[in-house]
């Protein structure tokens, strides 16, 4: 009944976020929440190690969320994605924070992300 | 501005896909989130009692539902609205409006979340929320003990 | 429809211009409201020729500190609901207006809300999470990703700690009027 474009909630592929925090800095309600660090990676070959980001926590309070779609428009990565699921109800206010776990496990289907011309399926966060 | 008149009484429904469950609703639309419910009546997630043949209920709720913007100068009606739905009584935050503000968390005229003025049952969140996750919300409800005191609600008066 | 175009006049000629439009046949009142550009707060007002089908508006140009104007509601009934709005709103001082209850707002709500310099209060008292930046493990050195970050819309007078200070104690206020 549901179409697989619908608008229900907004989901994460921790593996593609970099942490580069243009969700959280675009997000009008500012209800997006992310920690990160940075770490030394050697690369066999490279002359220096790179300092890459690494995403320790990311926090969206669906209960201020008003689903405009900027963070998954604005990011660069494809790491924010609209899914169909909407059976998110909770019975207390901070049940309706979802941290990275919560945020994962509705990324879409293929199916979905086809029928709604966005990312997901390919790359989704199982295959990290 | 009068509000001292409480809106319509509580219509029942039933609850498509939990065919034991009767809820009373007093429906406070207050702004966009309201037309959901119309539009979960419409697609019959929600089904007026008596309009087909459906078999008896064994659980009912009286379900105060609160879906749209709650300014500071209206909050005192949906108080009442809640003093006058009789006992036992649960309330549903439908949106992001009544949960938090929503969309007008920084305007200074919107109540930062109904919650700090009577204890909520369930939170549905959306702007709006689908006509499918009211359903979805409302089943949750049946399962529930009673209200919940969340964090927030402490602050109210 | 077409328009008379835009009409200035100075505060002390708002109200002969208004009478003189009404006179020409302008006798349906639309609208009035105002801006706010800093240093002074514009309030215009929307008047229609019914028969003509011609629109005018009619600007004028307060100091905002000092935001008075005579009310139209002896010549416009109707102006009286725009004015008591943009009086509320915007923090104009409408002389002889006679109902001056508040339309909309709670009457203790403080700073009219659309002056620009009424701070938001809810972004001022919250940390806005776009400030944070990734811990380093230790390593030293300039990092350019590492500038001063602000939130977007919120002008930086509203984050100094004197407005904070300010709004905090707006913020106890309106909750006792609860
Ligand atoms: S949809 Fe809009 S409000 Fe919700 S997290 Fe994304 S940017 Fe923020
Ligand atoms: S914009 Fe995308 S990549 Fe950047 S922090 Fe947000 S989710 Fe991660
Ligand atoms: S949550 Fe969104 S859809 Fe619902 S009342 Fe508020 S603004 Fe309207």
């Amino acid at each position: 009944m549901i179409p697989g474009e619908a608008h229900g909630t907004i989901a994460l592929s921790a593996s593609a976020c970099t942490s580069c925090m243009i969700c959280v800095r675009e997000c009008p309600t500012w209800c997006i929440e992310l920690d990160s660090h940075t770490e030394q990676v050697s690369e066999p070959g490279a002359r220096r190690p790179k300092t890459v980001n690494v995403l320790d926590a990311f926090r969206i309070d669906f209960g201020l969320c008003m689903y405009c779609g900027i963070c998954v428009d604005l990011c660069p990565f494809d790491a924010l994605a609209w899914s169909p699921e909407h059976d998110l109800a909770s019975t207390t206010a901070a049940g309706l924070v979802h941290g990275i776990e919560e945020l994962e496990s509705t990324w879409p289907s293929a199916d979905c992300a086809a029928e709604a011309g966005t990312p997901g399926g390919d790359g989704s966060p199982s295959d990290s | 501005m009068t509000l001292h008149s409480i809106p319509a009484p509580e219509r029942k429904y039933r609850v498509a896909g939990h065919p034991d469950l009767r809820v009373a609703i007093l429906d406070v639309g207050l702004a966009c989130c309201a037309l959901e419910v119309g539009a979960a009546i419409t697609a019959g997630l929600l089904v007026p009692e008596g309009s087909v043949d459906t078999g008896p209920a064994t659980s009912e709720v009286s379900v105060l539902l609160i879906s749209g913007t709650v300014t500071d100068a209206l909050a005192p009606a949906v108080i009442r609205a809640w003093g006058a739905l009789a006992e036992p009584r649960l309330a549903v935050s439908f949106g992001a409006c009544a949960n938090t503000g929503g969309p007008y968390w920084d305007a200074p005229t919107v109540t930062k979340g109904i919650d700090q003025l009577i204890p909520i049952s369930v939170y549905i969140p959306g702007c709006p929320p689908r006509p499918e996750a009211l359903i979805a919300g409302l089943a949750r409800l049946a399962s529930t003990d009673g209200p919940c005191q969340s964090e927030r609600g402490d602050e109210s008066p | 429809m077409t328009s008379h175009g835009r009409t200035d006049v100075s505060p002390a000629d708002w109200l002969e211009a208004m009478a003189g439009l009404r006179s020409e046949g302008f006798v349906l009142f639309d609208f009035l409201t105002a801006v706010d550009r800093g240093a002074t707060l514009e309030v215009v007002a929307r008047i229609v020729n019914p028969v003509t089908r011609v629109t005018a508006m009619v600007w004028t140009t307060l100091p905002a500190d000092a935001a008075e104007l005579a009310s139209l509601s002896d010549y416009y009934l109707g102006a009286t609901w725009c004015e008591r709005e943009a009086a509320e709103m915007f923090g104009v001082t409408f002389i002889g207006l006679a109902d001056t209850r508040p339309l909309l707002l709670r009457a203790s709500l403080g700073k009219p809300p659309m002056r620009k310099s009424a701070p938001l209060v809810a972004r001022a008292i919250r940390d806005w999470p776009g400030a944070a930046q990734a811990t380093d493990d230790g390593r030293q050195g300039g990092n350019p990703s590492r500038r001063r970050q602000l939130p977007p819309g919120v002008p930086e007078v509203f984050l100094h700690d004197d407005v904070n200070g300010d709004v905090a104690s707006a913020e106890l206020a309106s909750g006792d009027q609860r």
